[in-house]
This record gives structure tokens, sequence and C-alpha cells, in this order.
């Protein structure tokens, strides 16, 4: 027992710990940070940023900050990383407990959710700029827009979907020396490799985002830009006829070309399995082409692999594409709002999207970004395939899009697409989850 | 208990009998009067951070399940011009819907298979560590092991087991030497799929529902996990097994089995009773290892109660159902109290 003395002495110890911690209390709440940001003048301070890449796109992400951190000196970023299927619920958290990020990355969907409860800062001044410097166009814009007839939300890594992945050294073997350009011309090379007892597809349907980048370019291809973008905001259900068709075709190409254990693989054993000769093709976006070197470093881009895009299910006209990509928001009650402003409008800028698409394995949403600066020739193809102008037929990423509740609900019915191939129950289950076109 | 209630008075009153007479004094008043606070002053920071982290936190969750919110309007106490008072339509809604039960019936499942997988497992196990005549520390400490990992890291471990390439999943490797790598089999209602082990390992039909397998794989890391407690706990209540009971068995013919039987399980019923009701507290509440294996999936085949509460309420902005989530915690708190009474009675009746 350690002994305190009488009981005056012990008083007078209780009353001085007290005043030390009071007196330690009070210091701490009082006393200004030193990185306190100013209201005004150039950007300075500390900000908070949650990101939910990894490996080679986290370090490319990084790099980004650097040059950031290169043009403001003054402002200190701090990078959270997060896994990215808990992106939604760590940033919901942080926002409910009043605590959260000063910038970080979302997706449509969450960004229409944030924007509705208040809680994104207005970047509309940014995109007015922009789109009247020609750096983006209004498509991309209505991409980022918030339910608060604002803009809420930047633009920092694009993405196209629908490309059939695959090495030169096997479709070489199964006699392809150009890409199917018609729908028989894709299944027909399908069937000659299924012949060999193999699933033709590599599919890491576990990443349950996976058969999300299937639907969304079959959708577009079979149905259309048009139902596609009815569907995506609740102007038709899921019982429309074209939409039911490209079902039906998603369906069978599930039953005829998936592999059985599509539901047990994960995404970067998707991309290996294809890369090392498990399987010939993978249907799945232009990022893929920053992860095969993690498989087989070997490989050259673009002529030990490389892509072709779906050929149309109907006619010889080109499909719209698939898109999708990230988006980026700041927080209303940032406490630098300063520096947040400052560092969503670099993460949108020629400059920082250029950082990345060195790199390779990305696509910069900015259009001024120059096709020169891709490293590869797949990345240089893909790039080229994202809509520039107003004109070009696009469908963004239909799962990223509506989010939320309806989000979990279309991945799960896809899971059961996956094991039952029956498109009618998929439509049912959709019909019933999807009550937006209802009125 | 008449008994114990009369001993307890007649030692209350032995004590209070000199206590009494030292009360004449005023020094003696003073020293009495520290005497009844100096109890509550050792019990009140207990008390405290019990009624801050745990009472509040259960009244604020009983109420708000009475209200509807989400996380980006959350319910406060003290905001009643914001509430949204739905009285008990959260838990009408919750008992009514198709996605609470499908969590339910995986819940209990865990609850089922869980805690008799630990039983069978740890307690053989145990006796095995017993029963050792040399080593039986090391074996106890190999046992217990997976204990100190995580469950997220031992869901991690086996889903590299589980993975369907057999360059890298150890038991596809093996169902390819034995070349049964991608095999189906169909027995009646129950049908069986090799190798796809957390996707569609097999479903047994049974008319108007179909009961998935694919729980089972998830269940098996976590006793793989979780038996180590087991097996402390039997083989701290087999030393206190009375050594002349099993000697009289022994004398008497009893073999090996009938010992186990009758002298050895008879005797260990508490730790049985403390194994079977903690892993059944474990399985209500478990969530980290399925995040990790299958976050629910495929489809909703894995998600358990845990999992449908914080999907409510940290994924589902769009249409705030704090308020269901709460009814859920509501729910499976209640059922977790009627499951635990066994335990707490056999506690209390230990202690006394």
């Amino acid at each position: 027992m350690i002994n305190l003395g009488t009981g005056q002495a012990k008083r007078r110890s209780a009353i001085a710990l007290l005043a030390t911690v009071a007196l330690g209390l009070a210091t701490t709440s009082c006393s200004p940070g030193n990185d306190a940001p100013k209201a005004d003048g150039p950007p300075s301070g500390d900000i908070r940023v949650l990101s939910n890449w990894s490996g080679p796109e986290a370090e490319a992400f990084d790099a980004v900050v650097k040059g950031f951190s290169a043009k403001y000196p003054d402002v200190s970023v701090k990078v959270e990383s997060v896994p990215f299927d808990q992106t939604q619920s760590v940033l919901t958290q942080q926002f409910a407990a009043g605590s959260p990020p000063d910038a970080a990355v979302a997706l449509p969907g969450m960004v229409r959710q944030l924007s509705q409860q208040g809680l994104l800062m207005d970047v509309d001044g940014i995109w007015d700029t922009w789109v009247k410097n020609g750096e983006y166009n209004d498509s991309l814009r209505a991409i980022a827009a918030g339910s608060d007839n604002h803009t809420d939300a930047v633009y920092v890594k694009g993405n196209v979907n629908g490309l059939i992945w695959h090495t030169t050294a096997r479709t070489k073997a199964l006699g392809m020396s150009a890409p199917p350009a018609t729908w028989p011309e894709l299944t027909t090379m399908l069937d000659k490799y299924k012949a060999s007892g193999v699933a033709p597809f590599s599919v890491g349907a576990k990443d349950v985002w996976v058969p999300t980048q299937w639907m969304d370019p079959i959708l577009l291809n079979v149905a259309g830009e048009e139902k596609f973008n009815k569907l995506a905001r609740g102007e038709i259900g899921w019982d429309d006829a074209d939409v039911a068709k490209a079902v039906t075709v998603f369906s069978t190409m599930i039953r005829d070309y998936w592999p059985k254990n599509a539901l047990d693989t994960g995404f970067s054993d998707e991309t290996c399995g294809w890369v090392k000769g498990k399987n010939a093709f993978a249907n799945n976006g232009a990022f893929v082409n920053g992860i095969v070197a993690s498989c087989d470093p070997s490989l050259r881009p673009g002529t030990d692999y490389t892509f072709f895009t779906l050929p149309p299910f109907e006619g010889t006209d080109k499909p719209a594409q698939a898109v999708s990509g990230d988006l980026f928001v700041g927080a209303k009650e940032s406490k630098n709002p300063v520096a947040t402003r400052a560092f969503l409008e670099y993460l949108g800028s020629v400059d920082a999207q250029t950082i990345w698409a060195k790199r390779g394995g990305y696509i910069a949403p900015n259009m001024k970004v120059p096709s020169s600066v891709y490293p590869t020739a797949n990345d240089k193809a893909a790039a080229e395939l994202w809509p520039k102008d107003a004109a070009s037929q696009a469908g963004y990423d239909l799962d990223d899009w509506i989010g939320g509740e309806l989000q979990s609900k279309y991945r799960n019915a896809l899971v059961e697409l996956v094991r039952s191939q029956d498109a009618a129950a998929f439509i049912d289950t959709m019909k019933a989850a999807d009550t937006r076109s209802n009125g | 208990m008449t008994v114990t209630k009369k001993e307890s008075m007649t030692t209350t009153e032995k004590v209070a009998a000199p206590t009494l007479k030292a009360a004449r004094t005023p020094g003696t008043r003073r020293r009495q009067g520290r005497a009844k606070i100096t109890p509550y002053l050792f019990v009140g920071p207990i008390l405290l951070v019990f009624a801050g982290f745990y009472l509040w936190p259960a009244l604020s969750t009983i109420a708000s399940s009475l209200f509807t919110w989400g996380m980006l309007n959350p319910w406060e106490l003290g905001a009643p011009s914001e509430w949204d008072y739905v009285g008990l339509s959260n838990y009408s809604s919750t008992l009514s819907s198709a996605d609470f039960w499908n969590a339910a019936l995986n819940s209990a499942i865990w609850l089922i298979v869980f805690p008799v997988l630990v039983l069978a497992v740890s307690f053989p196990l145990a006796l095995l560590v017993w029963n050792a005549r040399r080593g039986s520390g090391i074996f106890r400490s190999i046992f217990i092991l997976p204990m100190t990992i995580s469950l997220s890291a031992a869901g991690i471990i086996w889903s590299f087991i589980y993975n369907p390439d057999p360059n890298k999943g150890v038991l596809n490797a093996l169902l390819r030497v034995v070349g049964l790598e991608d095999a189906s089999f169909t027995f009646g209602p129950l049908e069986v799929h090799a190798g796809q082990w957390l996707s569609n390992p097999g479903i047994l039909h049974l008319g108007m529902a179909d009961v998935r397998f694919a729980n089972l794989f998830v269940i098996i890391p976590a006793v793989w996990a979780f038996a180590g407690f087991g097996v402390i706990t039997f083989t701290a209540g087999l030393t206190s097994v009375p050594s002349e009971l099993l000697d009289a068995a022994r004398v008497d013919g009893a073999k090996q089995s009938q010992l186990v039987r009758h002298v050895v399980i008879p005797s260990l019923r508490p730790s049985i009773v403390v194994v079977a009701v903690v892993s059944v507290i474990f399985a209500l509440r478990t969530f980290d290892i399925v995040l990790v294996t299958t976050a629910g999936g495929p489809a909703k085949d894995t998600e358990v109660l845990a999992m449908l509460l914080w999907r409510q309420v940290f994924q589902y902005l769009d249409t705030p159902q704090g308020g269901l989530a709460a009814a859920i915690a509501v729910l499976m708190s209640v059922f977790m109290i009627i499951i635990s009474l066994p335990y707490i009675r056999a506690t209390l009746k230990e202690q006394q």
C-alpha cells in the first residue's frame, strides 16, 4: 500500500492533483493549434483525406498528393486509407460523429446521399471554370451532381468497362487474327475455346462488383444507351422488354462461358487466371492494365496482352461505352475549407491527372490531358474510349450510380443470377426491389 | 436456501453487535459513517463506467428503436423536435421482413452448430491433454494458439485454405489429388458441390425452402479459433474431478468410456454449461469472421443478425434504418439474456 500521509496532507495532494489536471485540460483546450488554417489567402494548414485505393493505385494517389504538396507547400495532407468495401460505412460513421475527413473518395450514389443531408462542399465554381475551359463536359458534370442542384464532387479517376482482356499468345492459339466484329464471331471463338473443356472466362465474382461490370456493357449493348440511363434513373423498370432481353443474354453468357467457381474467385485471382493461361479471357475495366504485372511482370502491355471491346449484339453500330470512375467530395464542415477546395480543384486538374496517367492503368477524366502521357499502348487505347464529347454515347456504372440499399439488393440479385442463371427470377427480384419507376 | 438465509442473518447479527456498542462515542460515529460510505466510493467508479458505457447505450438503443433515424440524421434525446416517433412499427417491420428471418435462420444455425462443434472438438482434445503422460503443457499450448489470433485473421487464413485454385487452396489441392475437383453429387434432396466451399458447397432442398451449407464453412474457422477456450475450461475442470471417484470406478471394473460417461462428464457439468453458454453468446454476436470470409454472401447465404444490423445502420444511407437496426439489437439482447440465464444462475450458485 502507498502511504499518502495524514488526512490533511491527503486533501492537499488531491487538490494539487485536481488543479494540475484542470490546468492541463484548460491549456489543451484553449491553446491555438500551430497549423490553424486561415479563412482566406493562400491555402495552408492541415487537411485529412480518406482514400480507398491499394497497391499501385495507392502509390499513384500518393504521387498525386505529393504533386499537390509541391504546389501548396504550406498545406499538410494526411491520407487515411480504408478498404474499398468499407468506404461508405467509414465515411458515414465519421460524418455522423461530426468529424468527417476534409476530403474523401466517393461514388455517385453516395455523393447524392451525403449531399441530401447537406454535408458536402459545393464545388460549382470549380466546375464552371472547367466546363468553360473545355476540360470537362456537362455529361461528366451530371455524374458529380448532388441532390441539392449543385455539383458536389470532382472527378478524380476515370475508367472504361466492358474490355475483354486476353494474352496475345492465347488468342493466336485460337486463330484470332482480329477482334470479333460481331456477336456470332465472339460466341464462335468462345465455343472453340470451351471445346477444350475449360471455361473461356476467368471471373472473380466473389468480389460483388465484378458481375456488375459484366451487366453494364451487356445492358448498353443489348438494350441501348437510352434504356440504360432510364433504368439507372428509375424511369423504366427491370421488366422492360429490352432490359429483360439483356438480362437473358447475360444469363446465357454465365451459363455457357463462366467457370463454375466464379463465386469463389476474387478479382485478383480473376486477373491472374487469364494472365497465367488458366482461362482465356476476362471482362473488366481499363484499370486491369495496371494490375497484370502483379501476376506476371514479364508480360508487356500491348504486345503480350491487350483487350478488345464487346462487339455489337445486333447490327454493326458500335455500342455505347460503359464508363465508371471515382469522385472526391469535400466536407461542408471542413475546418480548413480553403485548403480542401484547393485540394479538390487540384485533383480534377490536368497536372494531377497527368501524374496518375503517366503511371498507367488509369484514364484521366479531364479531357485536356494529352494522350501522349499514357505509358502503354493499352492505356492509350483505353483512354481513346473515354467519352470526350457530349455526343458520345455512354452509360455510367449502374451499380455505383444507384448506391444505398438498392445497390445491395442489385448485387445480391446478381449473385443469385450467377448461381441459377434464371433471368426471369432476377427480373422479378429487381422489379420488387427497385420501385422507382412505379411512380 | 432457507438454511443459507438463516446463516447469513446470524452472521450479520454477530457483526452488528459490537458496532452498536461502539456507536456511543462521537469518534466511533464518524468512523461508522465513513465505513458506510467507503464501499460506495470503491464501487462508484465502476458503477459510473457501467452507467455511461453499458446502461445508457442500452437504454438509448431501446428508446431509439421507437423512432425513424439514420446515421446521418441520428436520433438524439435532446432534440425532441426532430423525433420521428413510429411506436413499435420498427419491431413489426423487422419481424415481418424476409431479410430478418433469413439472418435469424443463419444465426440459429450458428447457435446450434457452433456450440455443438466447439464441445465436440474441445472436450475430446481436453481429455487427450488430461490423459497425456508427457507434454500435456505443449499440447495445451498448441490447442490454445488459435485463440491468440484475432477472428478476422482466422477468417483470412481460412479463406486461403478454401481458395478454389488448387495451387493456392489446400482443400482443393486435396480434392484434385483424389480426383474430386469440381465434382458434384446429388443424394435425393441433397446437392453437394465439391470445392465450392464458400459459394455453393451444397443445398438441402426442403420443398418450401433450400438450406445452403456455406454457413458451415464459415463456422469451421470460428470453431478452430474458439476451441482453445473449451480446452482450457475442460482441462481446468478435469483437474477437479475427484481421483478417489475415478479410482473407485476403476476398482469396480469401469472401462475408459464408462469412466468418461459416468464420472467425468457429470463432474464437468459446470464447465460444459460455461463452454456451451459462452459459445452460444459468441455465436449470436458473431460478425467479424463472417465479414472477412464472405461479407454475408453469396447473396445473403451467410448473413447473420449482427451483419444485417450493421448494414442497416451503415450501408443503407438512402433509407434511414437506424430504428430497425436498434429493434434488431433489442431483440438480440432479449434473446441473449434468456440464453444466458442458466449461466448466470450457475455462476451465482457457485458464488453462494
